[in-house]
């Protein structure tokens, strides 16, 4: 990657910086059916849930270890600078139990992990979310491409991705399934436009917003890893660390989460018998005579 | 009350929008008709697509303007253009990603409310209060927007109603925003148009969920659908162990389908993937978890192996005349 900004030199190396946003959530689906209450906040109670990271984040994270570790670029209209490589940055917001994760990321490469602890519940407060992002790149030089999954729970508006780049004042690509790197100093990105797969090529500065990509799994470090990286621990932020007043973003939010109703998807469930496979296929054939 | 609705007809598409949006003025938006009076800015690339965009338009006031495709920034500049010192009540936009977008970015200059996929939207003594699905489609939110103007896109299910029949429309202006726009940060767009969607047609669809145990079964479950003449989708973790193409996806993330009978192999039911299956007329449970959430959401259940049972429904079904 070619970059100009005397910042981006690391050792004479030229590098491209990727920053991925992304968020853990609690394991909606190990609720049971009678935990889907709202609680006496403004949401359901899931702290005893265990963690996971939020599915399409989870793809952005392996992508950038893609683009890290990928091939050459497909296409060189110029020679490419064999020195360019790429930086790895990892930012979440939450508490500590986020760490883990940061700490897994470390041992896969992430240069730089930290997380923004926000002292307030941000679930419902994309704006405010957005601007600790934003804030973050600015602030702390979190990169030339910062790539968050296109939604996340428990709000799933999927605006982050667009306010982050709002604030920034850069583009921003949604529904990403595929990134690699074009020449020096482009990628080439394909998505899931409305109208068919969109494949493009871009310059950073961008945001991209990854959405049901094939790479949906994120690498498991290794033990040597995990070793090679040990007593190394991510940053701790606080907001205004990154220049961002939380209460005031989330006590101003125009868009207030005032109440919650538990969706209901029920039908009768009428248990077809039968004592082998192939029994109960021929009840269920028999039972809807019009229906194939 | 005033409104803008936001047509975008520079991408394939339009008149599934124009119907999301046509759904939503008619059904959605409550306490408002009294004094609702709203107009719709449709957005066109190619001049021949003037006229047939403008009859799509949701309301009877419509204003042209020629923008490139794929440029929510310029559709927002229109917007903050067209609403000068005195904006609109509510922006209106559809639920897909330009339009979430463009709703983003001007809520964002505005300092307006932003509330997307929105259910529907009512207006009481406080304001605006706006229903969306969260948590995943376990629950549904009622938010309650504070700042005008109210950025809205709608979701996605309202695109399953009718064209509004809409007497006339009235062209209060014309402009051209593609003309000097400053130029695009995305190059050498290369577009795949989608294949014919056969899961949106279908009569009977079969859904593999992760439950089928791995590529094989999901293999031996979409080659049962086929000699049933049914098409064939499959869960989130099903497409995302790459056990099956992504474009086959069923749910909140991928698909929406609507069949006669919509039989599911192996998935445990979370309210994500129920929505891409809840307009089927019989939806059919087949997993060996009597506990498992699916059993609640269908019309009828097996206790058994997804995999043999859709084998063996598809011995009988590929069996009689006509069929397979």
């Amino acid at each position: 990657m070619r970059l100009d900004a005397e910042s981006r030199m690391r050792d004479g190396e030229r590098v491209m910086r990727i920053l991925v946003a992304f968020k853990v959530t609690p394991d909606y689906e190990a609720l049971r059916d009678a935990d889907w209450v709202a609680g006496p906040g403004d949401g359901v109670e899931t702290r005893y849930v265990r963690r996971i990271l939020n599915c399409f984040d989870e793809s952005a994270l392996e992508l950038a270890l893609g683009l890290r570790d990928g091939p050459a670029p497909r296409r060189v209209e110029e020679p490419v600078d064999a020195e360019a490589g790429v930086s790895l940055g990892a930012l979440t917001i939450g508490g500590r139990d986020t760490e883990p994760h940061l700490t897994t990321l470390i041992a896969l490469g992430y240069e730089r992990a930290a997380r923004i602890d926000p002292s307030a519940a941000l679930d419902f407060s994309p704006p405010a979310t957005a601007a600790l992002i934003a804030g973050y790149v600015r602030q702390v030089g979190g990169g030339d491409l910062v790539l968050l999954g296109c939604r996340s729970g428990p709000g799933d508006a999927g605006v982050v991705p667009f306010l982050v780049a709002a604030e920034l004042g850069w583009p921003c690509l949604t529904q990403v399934t595929a990134i690699e790197c074009y020449d020096d100093d482009r990628l080439r990105v394909t998505c899931a436009a409305e109208d068919g797969a969109l494949a493009l090529t871009l310059r950073p500065p961008c945001v991209l917003a990854v959405g049901n990509a094939t790479v949906s799994h994120l690498s498991v470090p290794t033990l040597s890893q995990r070793l090679a990286q040990r007593g190394r621990r991510p940053d701790v932020l606080t907001p205004a660390d990154v220049g961002v007043d939380v209460g005031v973003a989330a006590g101003d939010a125009t868009t207030e989460l005032v109440g919650l109703e538990r969706v209901a998807h029920t039908r009768p469930g009428t248990v077809v018998e039968g004592s082998t496979p192939r029994e109960k296929a021929a009840a269920l054939y028999a039972s809807y005579p019009h229906g194939w | 009350m005033r409104f803008v609705t936001v047509l975008d007809g520079t991408v394939a598409g339009a008149e599934r929008r124009a119907r999301g949006l046509g759904g939503f003025l008619r059904e959605g938006l409550s306490g408002m008709t009294a004094t609702t009076a709203g107009e719709t800015l449709v957005c066109y690339g190619d001049p021949d697509d003037r006229g047939r965009l403008a009859d799509l338009a949701p309301t009877a006031d419509v204003r042209l303007v020629r923008a490139p495709p794929r440029r929510p920034d310029i559709v927002v500049a229109v917007l903050a253009a067209l609403a000068g010192t005195d904006p609109p009540d509510l922006f209106l936009f559809d639920g897909g990603p330009a339009g979430t977008e463009a709703a983003a970015r001007l809520a964002h200059r505005t300092g307006g409310s932003l509330l997307t996929a929105s259910l529907g939207l009512a207006l009481d003594a406080e304001g605006g209060l706006g229903r969306r699905s969260v948590y995943s489609g376990h629950m549904t939110g009622r938010f309650r927007l504070r700042a005008r103007p109210w950025c809205v896109t709608v979701d996605a299910s309202w695109q399953e109603s009718g064209l509004a029949a809409l007497p006339a429309h009235r062209i209060l202006s014309e402009g051209d925003a593609a003309t000097g726009a400053s130029p695009s940060p995305f190059i050498d767009l290369e577009l795949e148009e989608p294949a014919a969607d056969d899961l949106a047609a279908a009569r009977i669809v079969v859904v593999a969920g992760n439950g089928a145990g791995g590529r094989d079964g999901v293999a031996r479950i979409a080659a049962a659908a086929a000699r049933m003449g049914a098409a064939f989708g499959v869960t989130r973790p099903v497409a995302m162990n790459a056990w099956a193409p992504v474009d086959r996806l069923i749910g909140v993330s991928g698909k929406r389908v609507a069949p006669a009978v919509c039989i599911v192999a192996g998935a445990s039911g979370a309210p994500a993937f129920l929505w891409g299956v809840e307009r089927a007329g019989v939806i059919v449970a087949v997993n060996p978890d009597e506990h498992a959430p699916i059993t609640r959401a269908a019309d009828a259940v097996v206790h058994d192996d997804g995999v043999a049972v859709i084998e063996a429904l598809a011995d009988l079904v590929a069996g009689e005349p006509g069929a397979g």
